[in-house]
């Protein structure tokens, strides 16, 4: 079976869809039209009159539901799934109610063949009609999972838009159900311009920030933040070389005898480049004295594994005497980094930026050198012949605690007994230290800096900044790791990180605006000099003139470095400043290209030249009309793109003509379909297995149109459900399915009487299902798990919830086994739906009992009358169970022919409280009873025992039903006759699989309703019929 | 343009920047129909709120007041306020207790009109603003939701008591992440309020994408055009939106002439930052008074300078920038740089009181609000904030006061209740704000 119907999906690809379909579905169809007209006026209409219409029409006919004015097998046609739901009632013999005039058996059994026959007939006239895809908006849910994978962020702007309307199946994805209004057009154009305030132009393209990139603080938070991740995924312990070290001169015993230096660093994460020099010092050449003696004896001290230690102690033995190793190395390097003091003068302040930045950059380019100084000659005093920073004039609880750091320092220094030197021995022992610094740096890179540096009392927090004081600035210090450790990719890509900072955040201009006029001059009144306006401060010539001005004026006799530190400075930031300006422009036609590649993707298609020529004069009248900068004109252009409809719209263009397959033009005009285009149906897949946008991948295989081998599809799919993604066809479909797509909302629990129920156990009853079916999903479970699972998934919250044992992390999820143990498992006991069908201070076993019926089992129900009787707002205060109160309802007949069919099924959860939990007492202090008399009169208990009366009785229609609602939420439209045959299929596909959740998917995304469209010239009235059960 | 009229880079930037603020300010245009955005004449005056701030505090020893009414005795740095002091209150002993106590300069700034806790490090917190909280509510109904100006530039980085400086910059907050970016240029804040851009571009987009369905609809199925028309009569009904606020702005304009009342009239202001203070603060007091007459927008503030503040003083003759010449706040030439500040808020107070309206003036209708961050600059001593209130808020705020709470106990001094106070009067009900809960007793 399943094999043939893979051979006649590929048949219809090959183009000889109608053919080979009918195999699939055989039908055989015995009445013609003409005698199915007749049969309805002389059987059908008769019967109607004599034993339904008497209730079911009228002003106000019963069930809602008025039987008298279908006069023509036309108006039959016309609302068929109305139909459906008499052939249910009448196959059931729930209809006519039995106090009422029974007809006989005979003639029964003739309106069922005769409404099955019509069935059949419809649908085997439109086998070949994919049924009428109407051109959508993306819904909500939709819009953000696009602007999510469009943008890198996810930014959730439909969170302010008006809620989708759902279509008559309940989903809020089909073009039947999304109108767009006025109102919601200007939520599109707030959302897009809100999206283009995250915007970010960088120099080789553009991007999205996750926050909105409008304050100066935010460029730079931004940009600081990405340089800061990148040095802290940078391997710089010294322990972790150590360690790899260790493990390479174990291999042998370790396992790996033929492993090498580089295999190591892989392995063990750290860099590749450094990895060899530090083995080179530790093992070649053996020092005699000073940090690289002792360091090679710490290292030729570390344990030697053996071999009969179990695999993971033998890898782990050498780790604490490496943090040994690890903790010396900083200590003497500490101890020995030569401290630049702060240039003084009598002319300059100290906050002179000029003065700092020198001091920075002789810190910045000295960490691979040494202080001799603190070296100290055996029996000489200790000296202190060194200034480590000068404090500042006032403060109080700050300059204490440098005054302190200073001195710990200082004292720590000086008793270093490393740092001593035997008497004559000073230049060998210099030249030990010197090798030894030169391959441990004092630091890699330098992440924070405060007013006090090098002193680090006070710089937490401060990220790269340049340690001024009350005004911003930022120095770049991380030159050992471009010398030591980074690869080719990596210095480029902290090149580019540093570039950017520039190009987004102005941190040069910002910093040198400080020190034009925001006393990062050190104040005014030293050196008088003619300061440029805030306008024109930072040309070339204005810098320059500030340069020339502070070295001409100051006094002869001025330490020379500091008038080389101004001529550092003042060029540094000309150049840097330079840089940025001419890299803005150069950038340019690059951001345009981004531009027109990024209305590519928001279009989910390529441009055609028109629209690509559409765009770019768009952004040229933003320039020149508008008097736009580029980047206000990037954004202008960004947010068109995100309120066009190429882009808002899921649309299938008559003019493309690239098919899935390349058939299209063989057709004849009247066929009733068209194959889509491989992007409109590269879009349709993704739209339902990740309510988003196609990736690269997916749009790679569309433009090269080999979407249609079933190889490459299958491969996709599976590809695509594999993807984090898919949790979307968990969250949109299901939720829509089952009804608890806004749970995260739901606000109808009394929280004094439960106070158990808080925001975050209501977050996870709603996560709860999503991972259950992401489950089923991503991993190919049988779908009936759902029904049935043994199993269910929980965070801590949950867990405490249920009564099942509770990790220690909060936020984890875990899947729990025999969860039948605690009362769960699947779907059916799962708080959330449980909560969701209880009205707040009781259960409502009717709530509960039409949720199984209706969306479980999709059974037909209609609406309850105008009139019906009210059952008590709170259980505690009832006088009788509320069992016991349905069972009166039930005893009116008019109640009881719907009531009958799902009240059974709530009270089988009366073990439940209002909130999901599990009880033995309802709110009164009564003891609960769970039994239940199912429709059909079978008995049972509890959740086993409606899960045993539905394996035994409506399995079936549960996967009717599922592979229904799969199917409309996959097509975006509502079921149509013609689906029939197609769903019988799946069904039969599911049971020969085992009931894989793949099997349904698949037999779906290669079906003819999902692999092409309706042929536009096509119109066919009744195919627009739907077979909605309207019943409900 | 921008690069012809300077090369400067920054310039480019920043002015992206402030354009684009101005653009995120504009959005909520499409919300407010047009009818609301003209006044008309039977209808209550629009009560409109101002912030002036001064950064590092006054010289205390020259900031005072006594009495009530004609009697009302103001110390030498409120002397501006002189010919106006039956409109105004003087207000003493408020303050912010959580802005106490947590270090120097941006922690004792950030909270000033949110009340709230900040966070140390690279990432901001603090609150809403009492101005951008009240722009919320009344913001829909005018063409700006607000104005929030400065004359000095932001700085950002980190200070010595790890929080960041910009909240030494930013006194408004839209959000508790996210500082309202302060406009500079007087020639930018013009444009948000006679040049309109936001609602220009959106114009211009709404133009474009109508082009962009015409011609798709050109390509899809007939079935497929019927949703397309859908969606080009929303963009089609949007653009008249979008119009008729134009023209509603242009009402706006009319609207002081209908009442034969002159309307202040003001040119675009050059392009580029005045090199003079006080070029550069006249201007923006001229835009918010205008702005407040005609009704652009109901809530402005305008920071002269900020907390650390680099500014130079060469006409007061005082030698040192603001931030250092407030470490000796005691001195005269801090009093003079206070007693300039406060000539300042007078202009704007006294601008807005030449404004006829109804029975009134602008003034009577407004509520000005004039503070800094620190009440002794030497000593970092906030425990109370110089403050003083101009204008009746539409008969709902008695004024020719002082008002003094230096005594009345912490619970009963929070700048917080203060706002509450102040919201009720503008119509804004809210239960808590910041660290307060209660009115302000007395107000």
């Amino acid at each position: 079976m399943l094999r043939s119907v893979r051979l006649t999906i590929l048949l219809f690809m090959l183009g000889a869809g109608e053919i080979a379909w009918l195999n699939v579905a055989n039908p055989t169809y015995a009445d013609t039209e003409a005698d199915l007209a007749r049969t309805f006026t002389q059987t059908i209409r008769p019967f109607m009159t004599t034993y339904c219409i008497g209730c079911h029409s009228g002003p106000t006919p019963e069930a809602s539901f008025d039987l008298k004015r279908y006069t023509t097998m036309e108006s039959v046609l016309e609302d068929f799934g109305h139909w459906t739901l008499v052939l249910s009632k009448l196959t059931a013999q729930e209809m006519p109610p039995k106090e009422m005039k029974q007809p006989p058996e005979q003639l029964r059994q003739q309106v069922i063949a005769w409404i099955n026959a019509v069935r059949r007939n419809e649908a085997g006239k439109h086998l070949d009609d994919p049924g009428p895809v109407l051109a959508r908006r993306l819904s909500n849910a939709e819009y953000n999972y696009t602007i999510r994978d469009l943008t890198g962020v996810d930014l959730r702007p439909a969170r302010e838009f008006p809620v989708d309307p759902a279509n008559q199946a309940g989903f809020d994805n089909s073009g039947e159900s999304l109108a767009i209004s006025p109102a919601l057009m200007s939520k599109y154009m707030d959302a897009a311009r809100q999206v283009v305030d995250h915007l970010v132009i960088k120099p080789e393209g553009f991007s999205f920030a996750p926050f909105p990139m409008l304050v100066e603080t935010d460029r730079e938070k931004y940009t600081i933040q990405r340089i800061v991740d990148f040095y802290d995924r940078q391997p710089t312990d010294f322990a972790d070389y150590f360690e790899a070290a260790w493990r390479y001169k174990h291999r042998a015993v370790l396992g790996q005898p033929s492993a090498t230096l580089p295999s190591i660093a892989a392995q063990t994460k750290v860099s590749p480049r450094y990895l060899p020099m530090v083995w080179q010092t530790l093992e070649q050449t053996k020092e005699e004295v000073g940090p690289l003696a002792k360091l090679q004896s710490l290292w030729r001290q570390l344990p030697t594994p053996n071999g009969n230690q179990p695999g993971i102690a033998r890898a782990s033995i050498a780790r604490e005497a490496c943090l040994q190793m690890r903790d010396f190395v900083v200590k003497i390097r500490r101890h020995t980094e030569k401290l630049y003091p702060t240039l003084e003068a009598p002319s300059f302040n100290t906050n002179f930026q000029p003065i700092t930045m020198y001091r920075n950059w002789s810190m910045a380019t000295h960490r691979r050198d040494f202080d001799p100084s603190a070296l100290r000659v055996e029996g000489d005093l200790p000296t202190q012949d060194f200034v480590v920073t000068r404090g500042p004039t006032f403060g109080g609880r700050e300059v204490e605690e440098l005054k302190r750091g200073i001195a710990t320092y200082i004292k720590e220094r000086q008793e270093d007994a490393d740092l001593v030197v035997p008497a004559g021995e000073r230049a060998r022992y210099e030249a030990a230290f010197a090798r030894f610094s030169a391959v441990f740096p004092t630091a890699f890179c330098l992440r924070e800096r405060g007013r006090f540096y090098p002193i680090n009392s006070m710089d937490k927090g401060r990220l790269l900044g340049a340690g001024l004081h009350n005004v911003m600035g930022y120095f770049r210090d991380d030159t050992p790791l471009i010398e030591l450790v980074l690869d080719e990719k990596g210095k480029q890509e902290l090149e580019r990180l540093w570039h950017e900072f520039d190009f987004i955040a102005d941190y040069t201009m910002r910093t040198y605006s400080q020190f034009v006029f925001n006393g990062g001059d050190g104040g005014r009144s030293r050196i008088a000099v003619d300061r440029p306006g805030p306008n024109d401060f930072a040309t070339q010539a204005s810098i320059f003139r500030m340069r020339d001005q502070y070295l001409e004026k100051a006094p002869a006799g001025t330490n020379p470095l500091i008038l080389e530190a101004i001529k550092y400075y003042f060029d540094n930031a000309n150049n840097q400043i330079r840089w940025v300006e001419k890299a803005r422009v150069e950038a340019e036609p690059t951001h345009l290209d981004a531009l027109l590649k990024f209305a590519a993707r928001a279009y989910r298609r390529p441009l055609v030249q028109e629209e690509r020529d559409d765009i770019l004069a768009y952004y040229r009248q933003l320039r020149e009309q508008s008097n736009l900068t580029h980047e206000e004109a990037m954004r202008g252009s960004i947010a068109s793109i995100l309120v066009s409809p190429d882009f808002l719209y899921r649309v299938d263009l008559v003019s493309a003509s690239r098919g899935t397959s390349a058939q299209s033009a063989k057709l004849p005009a009247a066929s009733t379909y068209r194959p889509l285009s491989g992007y409109s149906f590269a879009s349709r897949l993704s739209y339902f297995l990740w309510s988003s946008m196609p990736d690269e991948e997916l749009l790679s295989h569309a433009a090269a149109g080999d979407l249609g081998k079933p190889a490459v599809l299958t491969a996709q799919v599976r590809r695509m459900l594999k993807d984090n993604r898919a949790r979307a066809l968990a969250t949109e479909f299901t939720g829509n399915w089952l009804d608890f797509r806004r749970f995260e909302d739901h606000n109808a629990v009394d929280r004094e009487r439960f106070p158990v129920f808080t925001n975050q156990l209501r977050e996870a009853m709603f996560e709860e299902p999503i991972r259950f079916i992401a489950e089923v999903i991503q991993h190919d479970r049988p779908v009936l798990d759902l029904l049935y699972g043994n199993y269910t998934f929980v965070n801590r919250a949950l867990a405490e919830h249920y009564g099942m044992p509770a990790p220690a992390g909060q936020d984890e999820w875990f899947r729990v086994d025999n969860a039948r143990n605690y009362g769960r498992g699947g779907l059916l006991p799962m708080a959330v739906f449980l909560t969701r069908n209880a009205p707040g201070q009781r259960t409502s076993p009717v709530k509960r009992g039409y949720w199984v019926a209706r969306r479980v089992l999709g059974e037909a129900i209609p609406p309850p009358p105008a009139v019906v009787p009210e059952l008590p707002k709170d259980e505690s205060k009832s006088d009788l169970p509320v069992r016991a109160l349905l069972a009166k309802h039930r005893e009116n007949a008019l109640c009881a022919a719907c009531h009958a069919r799902f009240d059974s099924f709530g009270l089988a959860f009366e073990g439940y409280g209002p909130v999901g939990e599990r009880r033995t007492k309802d709110l009164a202090g009564r003891a609960v009873d769970a039994r239940a008399s199912f429709p059909g009169g079978s008995q049972g208990d509890g959740l086993e025992g409606l899960q045993t009366y539905i394996r035994a009785h409506r399995e079936k229609e549960f996967l009717h039903n599922l592979s229904e609602k799969m199917l409309v939420y996959a097509l975006g439209r509502s079921p149509i006759i013609s689906d029939e045959p197609l769903l019988e299929a799946m069904q039969a596909k599911l049971v020969a699989s085992g009931y894989k959740m793949s099997t349904l998917i698949e037999t779906i995304v290669t079906s003819p309703q999902f692999l092409n469209r309706r042929n536009p010239e096509y119109s066919q009235q009744r195919s627009t019929e739907t077979l909605q059960k309207k019943g409900d | 343009m921008t690069d012809q009229m300077n090369p400067s880079t920054n310039q480019i930037t920043r002015r992206a920047i402030l354009r684009g603020a101005g653009v995120t300010l504009a959005l909520p245009w499409l919300e407010s129909i047009v009818a609301k955005a003209a006044i008309k004449s039977t209808e209550a005056f629009p009560k409109r709120f101002g912030v002036v701030f001064l950064g590092c505090g006054v010289n205390e020893d020259h900031w005072g007041s006594e009495g009530n009414g004609a009697d009302m005795k103001l110390s030498k740095s409120l002397t501006p306020l002189e010919p106006l002091k039956s409109k105004i209150n003087v207000i003493h002993g408020l303050f912010n207790k959580g802005a106490t106590g947590l270090g120097i300069h941006p922690p004792q700034t950030g909270s000033l009109l949110t009340g709230a806790t900040l966070t140390k490090g690279a990432v901001l917190h603090s609150g809403i603003s009492v101005d951008q909280m009240i722009a919320r509510h009344v913001g829909q109904e005018t063409l700006q939701p607000s104005l929030v100006l400065a004359c000095e530039q932001p700085i950002t980085g980190f200070h010595e008591s790890n929080f960041s400086l910009a909240y030494s910059s930013h006194l408004s907050w839209q959000s508790p992440d996210s500082p309202v970016p302060n406009e500079m240029y007087p020639s930018l804040a013009f444009d948000m309020l006679f040049e309109n851009r936001g609602s220009l571009l959106n114009l211009s987009i709404l133009d474009r994408v109508k082009e962009r369905a015409e011609r798709l609809s050109r390509q899809i199925s007939s079935t497929d055009n019927a949703k397309l028309d859908e969606y080009l009569t929303s963009v089609r009904e949007v653009e008249k939106r979008v119009e008729g606020m134009r023209k509603a702005k242009d009402k706006a304009d009319d609207l002081a002439k209908l009442k034969n009342q002159p309307v202040w009239s003001m040119e675009r202001p050059a392009n580029g930052l005045p090199e003079d203070l006080r070029e550069h603060s006249r201007l923006m007091l001229d835009l918010i008074a205008i702005a407040f007459q005609t009704d652009k927008t109901r809530v402005a503030s305008l920071l002269i300078s900020r907390d650390l503040s680099a500014m130079y003083y060469p006409f007061l003759d005082v030698k040192q920038a603001h931030h250092g010449a407030s470490h000796a706040n005691n001195n005269d030439e801090y009093e003079r740089i206070t007693r300039w500040h406060v000539s300042q808020f007078a202009y704007l107070a006294a601008k807005l009181d030449a404004m006829p309206e109804g029975n009134g003036t602008v003034l009577d209708n407004s509520c000005l609000m004039f503070l800094s961050n620190l009440w002794i600059g030497r000593a970092h001593d906030n425990s109370r904030l110089p403050m003083v209130l101009a204008g009746g808020l539409g008969g709902t705020l008695q004024t020719g006061r002082t008002l003094d709470y230096v005594k009345a106990g912490n619970e009963n001094r929070k700048a917080c209740s203060l706002y509450l106070s102040l919201m009720d009067r503008l119509g804004i009900k809210l239960e808590r704000f910041g660290d307060s809960n209660t009115r302000l007793e007395n107000l």
